[in-house]
């Protein structure tokens, strides 16, 4: 028999369920093999643990006349024990000094005073479309004093932004339309330069109109509506 | 002798007359044949929906499309050479047609479209160059846009919401503005002139900031104002029972009376 053989069966010999010539061998092989007769001792002190009949968990002889002393023993405590007054404590006498006050004092008025802007900000800041066709006639007062602290943006800043997302959007298009422009005819190429050259005609006019009068806003609304007709039309011969 | 020479050079006159004409007729008939050869037709009729919709981007050429009585789409193309290719697709009551994305890098002619669809259509039609034409259309929506050159001419519409833009050509609409409506207009360098009944009911943004040319026509003097140096039209007629709002970069808009 080989210690494979051996251990397998192991368990059956313990439990006296081998047949009487497997069970022979298996008890001649442990005489022999120091290893297997090893693992036999280990298992046979598993099992003979397991047959122990183990007690329940120790209970305290009384267990209720236990607890009830125990609560005795607490409310006496708790009657003896008069409560010591309590004087009046001040910040500086819980152990802050002075400066530690202040600073938090200060630190509280800033966290404050931003989440205060912030929230105002987020109310009164409508969206980029609505805004860039806003004018300082329709800005309310409040808006106003926010725009000249400098905690919001002017209309004309709005504008600024808008045309520069839109101008890097027209370089995009313009690319794309530069490298399939040679594969249209003729006709094509002459409709798409003159109603480009049309259109940047009046993006340069309102342009100059802004930089006499930024506050004309008729002026801004057209520049925007002509820039996104330029996108347009780039987009749309990109994909020619 | 003399008689006998002016007889002869009469004769030679008139062979070559007889010569010169006959080659006038070959040449005809040459230079017909090659048109004949070099214009394709496509033709296609659909069973129509109830609520039928039909979108059509042309990459070059004219689309001309009639509203009728009968419960059908007919569509009718003839494709100049090199040929377009025109694959129309019926998807739950649209028909689609995408010459652009069909014909991409392709060099091809001008595709011209004349379409016929019940009156209650939907049309959304666009071309990158050429005339669109919409006729007796009163379902919920007209579209008609050209991205370049190319005139509109919307006549007889009723539609819910109407949309025309341009870039240099001119529009006109000819038709009713229905309650709670939109209708857009929309040129960089035209005419913008609007047909409606004097009676319509409507709030009005009418832009022209460089010619500042906007002749209200029959509703002048209505609760309209001019603004900003009168670049600005704005005001209401009626119980301003739809939006109406026409903006012209470069050109003109008009008012005229049904």
């Amino acid at each position: 028999m080989t210690c494979d053989d051996c251990q397998l069966n192991i368990s059956l010999y313990l439990d006296n369920e081998l047949a009487a010539d497997a069970a022979a061998s298996v008890d001649a092989h442990l005489s022999l093999c120091p290893e297997c007769a090893k693992i036999y001792e280990d298992f046979a002190v598993i099992l003979d643990s397991c047959k122990l009949d183990l007690p329940a968990e120790p209970l305290p002889p009384n267990s209720q006349a236990l607890w009830c002393r125990i609560n005795n023993i607490i409310e006496s405590e708790t009657v003896a024990a008069p409560k010591a007054e309590e004087k009046p404590r001040g910040w500086l006498s819980r152990g802050f000094s002075f400066s530690q006050v202040a600073s938090a004092v200060v630190g509280i008025a800033l966290i404050s005073s931003l989440l205060t802007i912030v929230g105002v900000k987020n109310y009164f800041e409508p969206s980029g479309e609505d805004y860039t066709s806003r004018s300082p006639a329709t800005q309310t007062t409040f808006e106003k004093v926010l725009s000249k602290v400098g905690l919001i943006e002017t209309p004309q800043q709005a504008r600024v932004k808008r045309f520069k997302e839109q101008e890097a959007a027209i370089d995009y298009w313009n690319k794309r339309v530069q490298a399939r422009r040679v594969q249209w005819d003729t006709r094509m190429r002459d409709a798409f330069d003159r109603n480009l050259n049309e259109i940047d005609q009046a993006v340069t006019e309102y342009t100059m109109i802004l930089e006499k009068d930024p506050q004309d806003d008729l002026s801004g609304e057209m520049l925007d509506s002509a820039l996104n007709e330029k996108m347009n039309l780039l987009r749309a011969f990109s994909e020619l | 002798m003399a008689r006998s020479i002016s007889n002869f050079s009469r004769k030679m006159k008139a062979r070559r007359t007889t010569i010169l004409i006959l080659m006038n007729v070959v040449l005809f008939f040459a230079v017909s044949a090659n048109d004949a050869a070099g214009q394709k037709r496509f033709s296609r009729t659909y069973p129509a929906t109830k609520n039928v919709r039909l979108q059509l981007l042309n990459r070059s050429g004219t689309i001309e499309v009639q509203g009728w009585d009968r419960q059908e789409i007919s569509i009718s193309a003839y494709l100049e050479a090199p040929a377009a290719n025109v694959v129309p697709q019926s998807l739950s009551g649209t028909i689609v047609m995408d010459l652009v994305k069909e014909n991409q890098g392709r060099n091809v002619g001008n595709v011209n479209f004349q379409i016929r669809v019940p009156r209650a259509s939907v049309v959304d039609i666009e071309t990158r160059i050429g005339n669109l034409s919409v006729t007796n259309i009163n379902g919920g929506l007209v579209r008609a846009i050209i991205t370049t050159e190319g005139d509109i001419t919307l006549t007889n519409i009723s539609a819910i919401a109407v949309d025309a833009q341009n870039g240099i050509g001119d529009i006109f609409f000819d038709g009713e503005l229905r309650t709670g409506g939109q209708y857009r207009f929309t040129s960089m360098k035209g005419s913008i002139n609007l047909r409606i009944p004097f009676e319509s009911s409507f709030k009005l943004v009418a832009t022209a900031p460089s010619t500042r040319n906007i002749d209200l026509g029959p509703f002048r003097g209505t609760n309209m104002r001019f603004f900003s140096d009168g670049r600005r039209v704005a005001g209401q007629a009626g119980e301003g029972a739809s939006t109406l709002t026409v903006t012209n970069q470069r050109g003109a808009i008009s008012f005229i009376r049904r």
